[in-house]
């Protein structure tokens, strides 16, 4: 039920950013709702459920990008178990702190990408590093409205316990 | 082995998501591949929230738009009410100064015609004493304006200056009752007096015999014999000949050619010097 609830919020954020993206012109610089999802997945929800949850969200990115290749599909896991492993360091509790996880967990995917897009496929790795800063800004402005509502909705609420091996 | 599997299952089953998410990704070519069922549903699911949002979007920008549209239009309504008043107000005062212009220029064409000292003056009032039927000129004895001197328009005679003083002067219309001034038909060169009635409308024609030649519409001009007006001025044209069966002379009314109401600047004509009376013109009348 949690994981039906993530997919379509995320359907609803991804179809959201979209129409705002074009409007607001961010041809580069995207406003990541994923990505603030999967850190929240990795503050709230279970290893198990967040990965699979995580899993769906990059694969609906994935779909979203037109041209689906897999990488958000594996930056998405990815940045839920780096998420995993480093909420065991930090305590977030509040919503601007919930953006500063947001904005790490950007930057880090926004690495990731970057590095494994440019050996596949320089223009874009290009086109997402220049655009990186302003994208982790905005993902931080995104995650400050997101976490009331993501916490209202109660997405992954059962789980506190960080690390990757914790049930 | 089953216990340690069952006790390690969500590692197990996450590093299978992560495997087959990396699988995925290294399997997946430049080609874009087609659709499978989940990317329908998934498309299916986002198109009509997208729609949604860019008609919601939209409606508000639109919104948004039309009601900057309107404030502005509003704005420029007020302007342009306001820059309309003051054209309309301009165009009025243009109007005045074309009036006035052709007004000039014909006196000044007349000036050309007519050569010889004038001044030209402008009508200030008119005097209310109706006994009197007087203009008020603003030019007077400092100007050269002196008592007895014709005044006319470039339609023809108005009056004659009745008294000046050093910035002013008033003048006799020839609609008035004490006006008296010698005239000619233009047509047939008779020469008659001309009479004001006390009507701006009408003169009176006087003392043309009742046998002599003269028709509706006949011009009649100043014959200068009187020693104010210099010939060949137009004066009116007549009007309402009656022949009586009795009598020296028939009975006739002239229409001023000057539109008194509407007198505006006036010409006030240099004294006519004795030599220029044209007498050898009343041969030419039969009286």
């Amino acid at each position: 039920m949690k994981l039906a609830l993530t997919l379509v919020l995320t359907l609803m954020f991804l179809a959201l950013e979209s129409v705002a993206v074009k409007y607001v012109g961010l041809g580069v610089a995207r406003i990541d709702v994923t990505v603030a999802i999967v850190a929240f997945l990795s503050l709230r929800a279970g290893l198990l459920e967040g990965a699979a949850a995580s899993y769906a969200v990059g694969y609906l990115l994935d779909l979203m990008t037109g041209r689906p290749t897999g990488l958000y599909t594996l930056l998405a896991v990815v940045t839920f178990l780096l998420g995993r492993i480093a909420a065991g360091i930090v305590d977030v509790r509040s919503a601007k702190s919930f953006a500063l996880f947001a904005m790490a967990a950007d930057a880090t995917h926004g690495l990731l990408a970057w590095g494994i897009g440019s050996v596949s496929d320089k223009q874009m790795a290009v086109s997402g590093l220049s655009g990186l800063p302003l994208e982790v800004f905005l993902t931080g402005l995104a995650a400050l409205v997101l976490y009331p509502l993501l916490k209202r909705f109660g997405l992954g609420a059962e789980k506190r316990d960080p690390g990757l091996l914790t049930l | 082995m089953l216990s340690v599997l069952r006790r390690h299952r969500d590692p197990l089953l996450v590093c299978l998501i992560l495997a087959h998410a990396l699988g995925m990704f290294l399997g997946s070519s430049r080609r874009v591949r087609d659709p499978n069922l989940v990317d329908r549903i998934a498309l299916a699911v986002t198109a009509p929230v997208q729609r949604g949002a860019v008609a919601t979007v939209d409606g508000m920008v639109n919104a948004w738009q039309q009601y900057v549209s309107l404030r502005s239009v509003r704005r420029d309504n007020a302007g342009l009410l306001q820059e309309n008043t003051k054209l309309r107000a301009d165009v009025v005062g243009l109007a005045e100064a074309r009036a006035e212009n052709e007004r000039l220029r014909r006196l000044v064409h007349y000036d050309e015609v007519n050569p010889g000292p004038k001044v030209i003056a402008r009508v200030l009032g008119i005097n209310p004493d109706p006994n009197r039927l007087t203009l008020r000129i603003d030019r007077g004895e400092g100007d050269g304006v002196r008592r007895g001197q014709a005044v006319v328009t470039a339609d023809g005679v108005v009056g004659q200056v009745l008294r000046a003083t050093a910035s002013a002067a008033d003048v006799l219309v020839v609609f008035d009752p004490n006006s008296r001034l010698g005239g000619r038909v233009q047509r047939t060169r008779s020469r008659v007096g001309i009479a004001g009635a006390g009507d701006e409308q009408a003169l009176k024609l006087e003392y043309l015999l009742r046998t002599e030649d003269l028709e509706e519409g006949d011009l009649v001009v100043t014959s200068g014999t009187d020693g104010v007006y210099p010939p060949g001025l137009v004066v009116g044209r007549v009007t309402g000949v009656q022949r009586q069966t009795s009598g020296m002379f028939l009975n006739a009314g002239i229409l001023p050619a000057v539109n008194f109401g509407k007198v505006e600047e006036v010409l006030v004509l240099a004294p006519q010097p004795a030599a220029s009376f044209p007498t050898r013109m009343e041969g030419q009348g039969g009286r």
